[in-house]
């Protein structure tokens, strides 16, 4: 397996190389539609996180660690509730931006689980949102304001939405994916950050003879499956 | 009306004794009959549905046993069920981890719908808000101090089909479950989750004999039902020595209790009262009052 140690000690994994339950899940490189049909390639880079005290003990920021990112509960694969766990690269940049975001409202800001990444076999991942890539919060609550209103909600939109244009929100309002009425949404986007160490020339050269995309795999079955007949 | 003393009879040496067995059990039913209908009178009850077997005596007995009535917190007895249906198939671990989220979807318009953190009392539950509670966790909360945010929760991590399906495949006839609870939409489409005392009767006679999938996912249910906090409706008819396995269900209109009583020295019964007064009226002690009535006409024919 191609990996790196980060300056942090967090190991990168190319996705490509992990075994074939995880590519399955993980489907790196997978093109997927957004709820309005906008497609999206999925992130490739992770991290791994070997235990759930590894995940504690990483601070992506001062205040920001991993465990905070990576809280799902039994809607995510079975697979992913248990570690080593996988997180896009990219969180380390949501995790800047959420040290932003806490400094500018002056409290703590807690991320609701399922609210940082979310793989894409994820129940929750109906579509493509940036929780797939790692660069997308569910905040339920800032110091010690729950945020269940619409005045609340607003209000911490729009801090949001003052420290960068590079920062979405969802507004308040009822639809699931397209606003939110318990939680404040925010997310950079669909980013996809390629850690320095990495390599890419392995995009072009195979390491191994078997397919590397899960739905390459998926289509080499189908041609090796006997033709139904009708 | 039935008082049956299943399987006695044959099991009776003489003809003597097998007369003087069914006048004591007639008398027992003519007591009950009466003392039922000077409760249901006393309290102004617009309804009152009983269910009773004695798994010692295999007495049965039931009034308006059949009638639906709205079942307020006692569906939870049936999510129960439902959950460690999916529990003992292997497909949900029980300390599987729940985003404790309030946030659910009306069966009427599929628009969302929060509950009113107000009405029930269970910060045990709330307290875990945006973050996660394992199955068994919820399951406990959602009996021994009846959280409906509990029970919504479960109710999305299996699924209403599940419950019915649960439901269907042990012959619970009786037990209609459309929905979790306050879904205030659905109340008022007429869209609500109803009950039998003889439906609640078999769900629970089945989780007392270990039939209700397996030994282990029963022992699990009864070891809940055994914490339950609230005690003003069966067990407060019983001696403080009763033990009681049970669930309560109380909303504007009913107020109802289902529950397993075990005694000291004998096989447990397991009983079933239904109750639906006025909205004006308020709660009364009707259930607390028949739950005396059966232990003491019980006791009196088990004496004679």
């Amino acid at each position: 397996m191609s990996s790196t140690e980060t300056s942090q000690a967090l190991k990168v994994v190319d996705a490509f190389d992990l075994d074939d339950e995880l590519r399955t899940i993980l489907k790196p490189g997978e093109m997927v539609r957004d709820s309005l049909g906008r497609r999206h390639r999925l992130p490739r880079y992770f991290y791994e996180i070997t235990s759930h005290e590894a995940a504690l003990a990483t601070r992506l920021t001062p205040h920001f660690a991993m465990n905070e990112l990576i809280l799902n509960d039994l809607k995510e694969a079975p697979r992913l509730q248990q570690y080593p766990r996988y997180v896009p690269c990219a969180v380390r940049i949501l995790a800047f931006y959420l040290e932003q975001f806490r400094a500018a409202c002056g409290a703590s800001v807690h991320i609701a689980v399922n609210g940082g990444y979310r793989s894409p076999s994820h129940k929750l991942a109906f579509d493509a949102t940036p929780h797939l890539w790692g660069t997308a919060a569910d905040i339920y609550r800032i110091g010690t304001s729950i945020l269940k209103t619409k005045e609340l909600i607003e209000k911490f939109n729009e801090i949001a939405e003052d420290l960068s244009d590079d920062i979405h929100v969802l507004p308040y309002g009822h639809t699931s994916g397209k606003n939110a009425d318990d939680h404040l949404h925010l997310d950079l986007g669909y980013m996809m950050h390629i850690p320095r160490e990495i390599s890419e020339d392995r995009m072009e050269q195979p390491q191994e003879s078997r397919p590397r995309f899960a739905f390459e795999e998926r289509r080499a079955r189908d041609r090796r499956a006997p033709a139904s007949e009708d | 009306m039935h008082l049956t003393p299943r399987g006695k009879i044959s099991a009776m040496p003489s003809n003597s004794a097998q007369a003087k067995e069914r006048d004591s059990v007639a008398a027992a039913e003519v007591s009950l009959y009466r003392n039922v209908l000077r409760i249901k009178d006393e309290h102004s009850l617009v309804d009152l549905g009983i269910s009773f077997y004695d798994a010692e005596t295999t007495i049965q007995w039931a009034y308006n046993a059949d009638h639906y009535f709205h079942a307020a917190s006692t569906m939870k007895l049936a999510v129960l069920l439902g959950v460690f249906r999916q529990v003992d198939r292997g497909d949900l671990p029980l300390d599987a981890p729940v985003h404790v989220r309030n946030r659910f979807t009306s069966i009427v318009n599929q628009e969302p719908f929060m509950l009113d953190l107000g009405r029930d009392a269970d910060p045990d539950v709330y307290g875990h808000l945006g973050k996660t509670l394992t199955v068994r966790e919820l399951a406990y909360w959602m009996i021994t101090k009846s959280s409906n945010l509990a029970t919504n929760l479960l109710v999305d991590v299996i699924g209403i089909d599940t419950i019915q399906r649960a439901l269907d495949e042990l012959g619970i006839d009786g037990v209609r479950v459309l929905r979790g609870v306050e879904d205030q939409r659905a109340f008022e489409a007429h869209l609500n989750n109803e009950v039998t005392a003889n439906g609640l009767l078999k769900m629970l006679r089945l989780i007392a004999d270990g039939k209700a999938y397996s030994q282990n996912a029963c022992d699990e249910m009864l070891e809940i039902m055994l914490e339950q906090q609230y005690r003003s409706g069966i067990p407060a008819g019983l001696p403080k020595a009763a033990r009681v396995a049970h669930k309560t269900g109380n909303i504007s209109t009913v107020h109802h209790d289902a529950g397993i009583v075990y005694l000291e020295g004998r096989k447990p019964y397991v009983l079933v009262i239904l109750t639906q007064f006025a909205a004006d009226q308020g709660r009364s002690t009707a259930v607390a009052d028949v739950s005396r009535d059966i232990f003491t006409t019980l006791a009196e024919s088990i004496n004679e």
